[in-house]
């Protein structure tokens, strides 16, 4: 009996040796999986940052040169009609001045 | 090595010399308190000619006379006083310059001179003015060669023009009167500016100092109290020139002398082997039949030379109105560089007949005539009230970030306000007296 428990023990340890010994390789292997992924989830996670960061930037950017475009418009708007006006009264001070030069 | 000249003078000496030297002095500052009357000097003559702009010989083949040239502005040139400078109307100089301001004008800008002319389509004698071009050309012959002389004018508004037709010279006078005609002295009396009935010479007076009458009654070639009227619509229909070019044109032109009055605004003239189109600006009503006669014309040189007209290019001088020539065929394979040729001029140091600038003096009468927010608009003003008839000097002040226009120094109050109405009655400037600085 005793012997029976013995051989039964040994068995079931170097069993469990064994099945530790394939345990600790698969559990290595699993973290390195595992490491791997989390790097790789890592990248994916910056690149999805980067591109919404950029695509924030772009949109940015877009509106700010939108919004500059605008104000050029309007400041040659202006630009036109202080020309205009300038040009008005150069023309009414000519008509003045013509008419003083008759007699 | 420079001799030493040893000055000095034995005191005895001195007390000889100035004894009678203070009495003399004390005879000329006695007669200096009667009052003698001033005569004023005669009209300086106009400066050398860097290019011709008056005077040339022309064959019988010849079309045109001068040539176009250049000039670049300097600071304070207005168009106006280039003109006058060059012997050019305030219309021609800006019509050949188109988008230059007139009074002020950017320093730097280069600006043509169109001193290049295609004679008018008329009998070579005597006073030939066409009204088009608001240019006058006098012929003389002179035994064997044809000289012609030739001035800018102003000529009548649109409401009294000037008439077109055949007239003479029926008598000259040096200094003449003004005798105001009823619709003038009415139309000025509607303006609060009463005129006497007749105006003697001097400043005041707009026939300036000579005039040829015509036989057609009332109308005149004269000079002008308002130089930068000439190149302008302004007159009552009388031909007014700069008092420099009236008195040249006085002294030359006897009496009986033909005058010619005419309207071209298209002029054709063939220049060593090129034929040119000067445009002017037409009377409306005459517009369609002038450009009828043009085309006819230009017709028959194309089929006498049997050569095409550059048509594009008449098309575009139409256009265009410079009232300079244009080339629109050339009839020669090789063109020979000749008075077509753009010169350029040098700027002379100081333009004939452009306003003086008395200095300034706290002791002296000025009107504040606008105050502006704009530096140009104020220098324009500024350049207008000095090139009225008689001229009111007048600049600008800067104070921070606005512009005065003040006009003077005027010596009294009378003067100063005098000059306020003449702005008031002449541009409708509204103009503040500044008392003197000791309040005299």
């Amino acid at each position: 009996m005793k012997k029976s428990f013995l051989v039964i023990s040994s068995l079931i340890v170097f069993a469990l040796a064994l099945a530790g010994c394939a345990t600790t390789a698969d559990l290595e292997k699993v973290r390195a999986q595992e490491r791997e992924i989390n790097a790789k989830a890592d990248q994916a996670l910056q690149a999805s940052q980067d591109a919404n960061a950029n695509a924030l930037k772009a949109a940015e950017t877009a509106a700010r040169a939108e919004s500059a475009l605008k104000a050029a418009e309007e400041r040659a708007k202006a630009a036109e009609e202080r020309a205009a006006a300038a040009e008005e009264r150069a023309n009414k001070a000519e008509a003045a001045f013509e008419k003083s030069m008759r007699k | 090595m420079h001799r030493i000249i040893d000055l000095a003078i034995p005191l005895h000496r001195l007390r000889l010399l100035v004894v009678p030297f203070i009495f003399i002095l004390t005879l000329h500052g006695c007669a200096g308190i009667r009052s003698v009357e001033v005569i004023p000097p005669p009209l300086p003559t106009r400066p050398a000619e860097t290019i011709k702009q008056n005077e040339f010989f022309i064959g019988k083949e010849d079309d045109a006379i001068g040539r176009p040239a250049v000039i670049r502005l300097e600071k304070g040139d207005t168009l106006p006083d280039i003109a006058r400078h060059f012997s050019l109307g305030i219309h021609e100089i800006s019509l050949a310059n188109p988008g230059v301001d007139i009074w002020v004008p950017e320093a730097g800008t280069r600006i043509m001179l169109p001193l290049h002319f295609i004679l008018p389509d008329a009998p070579r004698k005597g006073i030939v003015i066409n009204l088009a071009a608001m240019r006058l050309f006098y012929f003389k012959e002179n035994k064997k060669s044809l000289t012609v002389s030739t001035y800018p004018v102003g000529i009548g508004t649109i409401e009294r023009p000037t008439p077109i037709g055949q007239a003479y010279v029926k008598r000259k006078v040096f200094r003449p009167t003004w005798y105001v005609p009823a619709s003038i002295a009415e139309r000025h009396r509607e303006k609060g500016d009463p005129l006497p009935s007749k105006v003697p010479p001097g400043p005041l007076n707009p026939l300036g100092e000579y005039a040829l009458y015509l036989s057609r009654s009332s109308y005149l070639i004269h000079g002008t109290n308002k130089p930068s009227s000439i190149g302008l619509k302004a007159t009552n229909g009388c031909i007014r020139l700069y008092p420099e070019d009236i008195r040249e044109l006085y002294e030359k032109t006897p009496v009986n002398t033909p005058v010619h009055i005419i309207s071209q605004p298209y002029l054709i003239g063939q220049i060593n082997g090129v034929v040119y189109l000067e445009v002017h600006a037409p009377v409306e009503e005459q517009r369609v039949a002038d450009l009828r006669k043009l085309f006819a014309r230009l017709k028959n040189i194309e089929k006498k030379t049997k050569r095409k007209i550059d048509w594009g290019q008449v098309d575009k001088t139409l256009a265009e109105v410079r009232g300079i020539p244009v080339p629109i065929l050339e009839l020669r394979e090789k063109i020979e560089k000749g008075n077509e040729n753009i010169v350029e001029v040098r700027h002379p140091g100081k333009l004939y007949g452009s306003p003086e600038m008395p200095q300034l003096s706290v002791e002296a009468w000025y009107i504040l005539a606008a105050e502006h927010r704009d530096a140009t608009d104020a220098a324009r003003m500024a350049a207008i009230i000095s090139h009225q008839g008689p001229p009111i000097p007048a600049r600008v002040l800067a104070k921070r970030d606005r512009y005065r226009v003040i006009a003077g120094p005027f010596g009294d109050m009378q003067t100063a306000e005098d000059t306020a109405r003449r702005l008031k009655i002449d541009l409708e400037v509204d103009g503040i007296l500044i008392e003197p600085g000791n309040n005299r």
